[in-house]
């Protein structure tokens, strides 16, 4: 009997092939490519899995289809799918099924109160990507650089996920309201209340607070993956903290940066709950728009077309941002 | 020393796919619309008591609450597991009956919805002449719900819907008498709207001396609902965040439902009443409907009737504070009893289902008036 082969890039395989092969009682039986010893089921199977893995490394564009299919078809199935059919819908007149038309999107595209509503969203959204982007940095720094108890930080930064978005609104109407807990901690040491609850400062806290931590996440990954010397070669360069951060530290993360600034941006362009919870009566979001479509107005087709060119808007966004980035979801800077 | 068991992989492997087999089976069964349940429909019942009731009863209704009551008191009646899912909005249960139906019993549904139901076949027929609490249902909603077609009933009215101007009576020294009081610059930043295009389009409608349900001016609806923009607080986008407005006392007026005002008189102790201003104010209704596909039908119809009775109507008005659409009047304490008396010279218009024009061209307006 020949000595099984074990290769460096083999070795689970290679080795399910030799624990096959010594069985207990040193009996080995080859049966139709398969390997049956007397380990009964669990040997067969292990057979069976390493000729099937012997199968597709001799096929490598079936391994990849093996290994690919599967989240390429949940993609296809509940993604493209799905907003193919939206698509199609966006071009049909007041209801599913109805007759073909272009009325939905030049009905939105001409209004001035649609675009009104778009821009405003457009800066509400880029407000609290550039307040989360420059809170999340410098917290993600902190944690970085001055603490020991990373994982205890990152823990809690993520706590909030823990508890439902509404929940979480609620939680934010009750610090902000009139006599809340915000305006009495101020009237307590003798400051005077500021009733932020429905004004376009509650609605930027509550956004800020929601988002932080899936910035705070991709920056912490590209700030860890920086390498500290390169900092301390440019401070005995004779560069100062701001220098340092601006020629060093900031393009050597940019990856990360652009990633948080991405995931911050596109979820606050489609919100509509934080908006509608804290803003006051200026709070439109375009999200509130599409929501209305759907669940008041029953015009389903025009809420179709506004989500179709929103999300050509975000991709474009997304396009640019990746451009900008050197690549979108990179952790480090050593390819910008 | 483990022994060689030739086959046995083989045995496991063909069981194995045997189950996999049925499994697949079993799941196809149920993407084509199985419904797994009963084979009756309402329209079977010709004589009352329903006998061979089904054993379960899977409700959707958003009277939380009363549900809670219902769950235990018609459970131990009947012998009948009762579980409620409760929702915040109806296209929740409406896309599973478009996706077609096979969990839902019963659906506590508000009346356009109920409309859109039935124009797509997705309520059962009810047999109202052979239940005995279809008796108890109140004239004037019996003539206002549409949930009628050709002769056919889809729906039992549950609960009277009415969209008051909520007021703090603490405030004002009597009832307001007008919608004005909402764009009363006396009140400025103490007023509130809701953010909903149907009603507020309508209050501006009704404001400005149109009819809500086929108004013939929009720009001046468009135009008022502008005006009061500075007026303002804000627009409440949630029940519970517009019944906090008053309870925290930072709006004297605006429109809530009746229950939330209910709620927040009586149990959250908030000084506030509500009224149907001068000029009218609206109203729909919320229905128990059976949907095609339910497993429970008969358990369902019975259900029905039984929330029609006035013990257990009343109960939806002592736990949530919403109009039942029985006469309840012998079963309030004389405080609940005046608190649900509408006065007959109030001018209430049932909330018909707005054309798609009307509806189309409310949502621009409020679309607009938001973004001004």
């Amino acid at each position: 009997m020949p000595e099984p082969s074990r290769s460096d890039d083999g070795g689970a395989a290679e080795s399910v092939d030799e624990g096959t092969a010594e069985s207990v009682d040193g009996r080995t039986t080859e049966s139709g490519g398969e390997l049956a010893t007397d380990g009964g089921s669990v040997s067969g199977v292990d057979g069976r899995v390493s000729g099937l893995t012997t199968y597709l490394r001799e096929r490598p564009r079936l391994r990849t289809l093996a290994i690919a299919g599967p989240p390429y078809g949940l993609l296809v199935v509940f993604f493209a799918i799905p907003l193919l059919a939206m698509l199609v819908v966006s071009f049909q007149a007041d209801q599913i099924g109805g007759a073909w038309t272009l009325r939905n999107y030049t009905d939105f595209l001409t209004s001035d109160t649609y675009l009104t509503v778009v821009w405003r969203t457009f800066l509400i959204s880029v407000q609290v990507t550039a307040i989360v982007a420059a809170v999340g940095y410098a917290l993600a720094y902190s944690i970085v650089r001055f603490s020991r108890r990373t994982t205890l930080l990152l823990l809690l930064v993520i706590l909030p996920f823990w508890t439902s978005y509404i929940i979480r609104m609620y939680a934010w109407i009750n610090i902000l309201q009139s006599d809340g807990v915000l305006d009495s901690v101020l009237n307590l040491v003798g400051l005077p209340a500021l009733s932020l609850l429905y004004t376009d400062t509650a609605v930027l806290i509550g956004f800020t607070y929601v988002w932080l931590p899936l910035a705070v996440l991709p920056f912490y990954a590209s700030l860890t993956n920086l390498d500290g010397d390169l900092i301390e070669a440019s401070k005995d360069l004779g560069a100062g903290p701001i220098r340092t951060f601006l020629s060093v530290t900031l393009p050597m993360t940019v990856n990360g940066v652009v990633t948080g600034v991405v995931l911050v941006f596109i979820p606050t362009f489609g919100s509509f709950i934080t908006p509608r919870l804290l803003g006051g009566t200026n709070n439109v979001m375009i999200g509130m728009v599409i929501e209305n479509q759907f669940k008041s107005a029953f015009n389903w087709p025009f809420g179709a077309a506004i989500g179709m060119v929103i999300s050509v808007v975000v991709v474009a966004l997304l396009l640019l941002a990746t451009r900008l980035g050197g690549g979108l979801f990179g952790t480090g800077g050593e390819e910008s | 020393m483990r022994k060689v068991t030739d086959g046995s992989p083989s045995l496991k492997r063909r069981r194995f796919l045997q189950g996999a087999a049925t499994t697949g089976v079993a799941a196809a069964a149920g993407c084509l619309g199985g419904d797994g349940g009963s084979d009756r429909v309402p329209m079977d019942v010709t004589e009352w008591p329903p006998e061979d009731l089904e054993s379960n009863l899977n409700m959707w209704n958003w009277y939380d609450s009363w549900a809670e009551y219902a769950i235990d008191a018609f459970g131990e009646e009947f012998d009948v597991e009762v579980t409620n899912s409760g929702y915040s909005s109806a296209d929740q249960w409406y896309s599973q009956l478009q996706a077609g139906n096979d969990e839902i019993d019963n659906i506590a549904a508000t009346t356009n919805w109920v409309e859109r139901s039935i124009e797509n076949d997705f309520l059962h027929e009810l047999p109202v002449d052979v239940m005995p609490a279809w008796e108890n249902i109140s004239d004037r909603i019996k003539e206002a719900s549409s949930y009628q077609q050709d002769g056919s009933v889809y729906g039992i009215p549950e609960a009277l819907v009415l969209y008051p101007l909520t007021y703090n009576d603490e405030y004002f020294d009597s009832a307001p008498d007008s919608w004005g009081v909402l764009w009363d610059e006396e009140h400025e930043g103490d007023l509130c709207m809701w953010d909903n295009a149907t009603v507020s389009c309508q209050i501006a409608a009704l404001y400005t001396g149109q009819d809500p349900i086929q108004p013939d001016d929009y720009d001046e609806i468009e135009e008022v609902l502008i005006q009061q923009k500075p007026l303002l607080q804000t627009y409440w986008g949630d029940y519970q965040q517009g019944m906090s407005l008053f309870v925290n006392e930072d709006v004297v007026a605006g429109p809530l439902t009746m229950g939330r005002t209910y709620t927040a008189r009586f149990q959250e102790g908030a000084p506030v009443h509500y009224t149907a201003p001068q000029e009218g104010a609206m109203y729909t209704s919320d229905l128990f409907v059976i949907p095609q596909g339910a497993p429970n039908p008969i358990a369902s119809l019975q259900f029905t009737n039984w929330a029609s009775e006035t013990e257990n109507a009343a109960q939806l008005f002592e736990t949530m504070g919403y109009q039942p659409a029985v006469d309840i009047s012998d079963e309030l304490s004389e405080e609940d009893a005046e608190f649900t008396n509408w006065p007959d010279e109030w001018d209430l218009v049932f909330s018909e289902t707005l054309s798609d024009e009307v509806r189309s061209r409310y949502d621009e307006i409020w679309t607009a008036v938001k973004a001004a």
